[in-house]
């Protein structure tokens, strides 16, 4: 298990050097790793984005359980906005008409194989997992 | 790291296109004329934050009459305009 905080306002790139040291060291396939970037990515900003009230860092946490990883962001001093809940985006809609919003929840949704939130003491904790083995 | 490099109506994107790179990335599509082609054949990533880049240029230049091309995405970056909803209504070859 590895983890490791990040300042709000951290570049995205240190989130991915932190996935990146991750699947090298268990060996995990290029594909996955891609998809375990994005959903990251997704969910790390949108806590920011969501809750501008938490000036504190936010948590990653990183394990690898036989074929499973499980990603977990835990973010602190925050209000309860449960983010598995956020209405899909219609992606059948004409590109003219489409509004910015939703589509990065979406994509988690896509590249990950489970997706749970809780709050808890002004804290909230997302865990997604994603089978990156047979 | 994330660079746009333009010649002859064919903008090369190469690295990740995430959203630290986006918004710089937006002025600089925005900024180019039609009819253009992305070339994504070096394009290792791409996040929602980027798919709202190009679909910000394809409406700009679908507004003014002109063409946006996408070509050579890799399989993993074009798996993400597949579930955003995008590979069929963009021209992407």
């Amino acid at each position: 298990m590895e983890e490791r905080r990040f300042a709000r306002r951290t570049r995205l790139e240190s989130l991915f050097e932190f996935v990146d040291a991750f699947v090298v060291r268990h060996g995990i396939h290029t594909d996955a790793a891609f998809d375990l970037r994005l959903a990251l990515e997704e969910l790390f900003t949108n806590s920011v984005k969501y809750h501008p009230e938490s000036r504190e860092d936010i948590l990653v946490r990183l394990e690898k359980d036989g074929p499973w990883v499980r990603m977990t962001l835990q973010d602190f001093d925050v209000h309860d906005w449960d983010v598995t809940l956020a209405p899909p985006p219609d992606v059948d809609a004409p590109i003219q008409t489409r509004v910015p919003g939703g589509l990065g929840i979406h994509l988690v949704r896509h590249v990950t194989d489970s997706f749970e939130y809780r709050h808890r003491d002004r804290s909230s904790t997302i865990v997604v997992t994603k089978r990156v083995e047979p | 790291m994330f660079t746009i490099r333009v010649v002859d109506g064919v903008a090369r994107l190469t690295g990740r296109l995430d959203a630290d790179e986006a918004p710089q990335a937006l002025t600089t599509l925005q900024s180019l004329p039609g009819p253009l082609t992305l070339d994504c054949s070096d394009l290792e990533y791409i996040s929602s934050a980027g798919l709202g880049a190009v679909v910000q240029t394809y409406k700009r230049l679908n507004a003014a009459g002109q063409e946006l091309r996408i070509v050579n995405l890799r399989p993993n970056v074009r798996n993400v305009f597949t579930y955003a909803g995008l590979i069929r209504l963009l021209q992407i070859e």
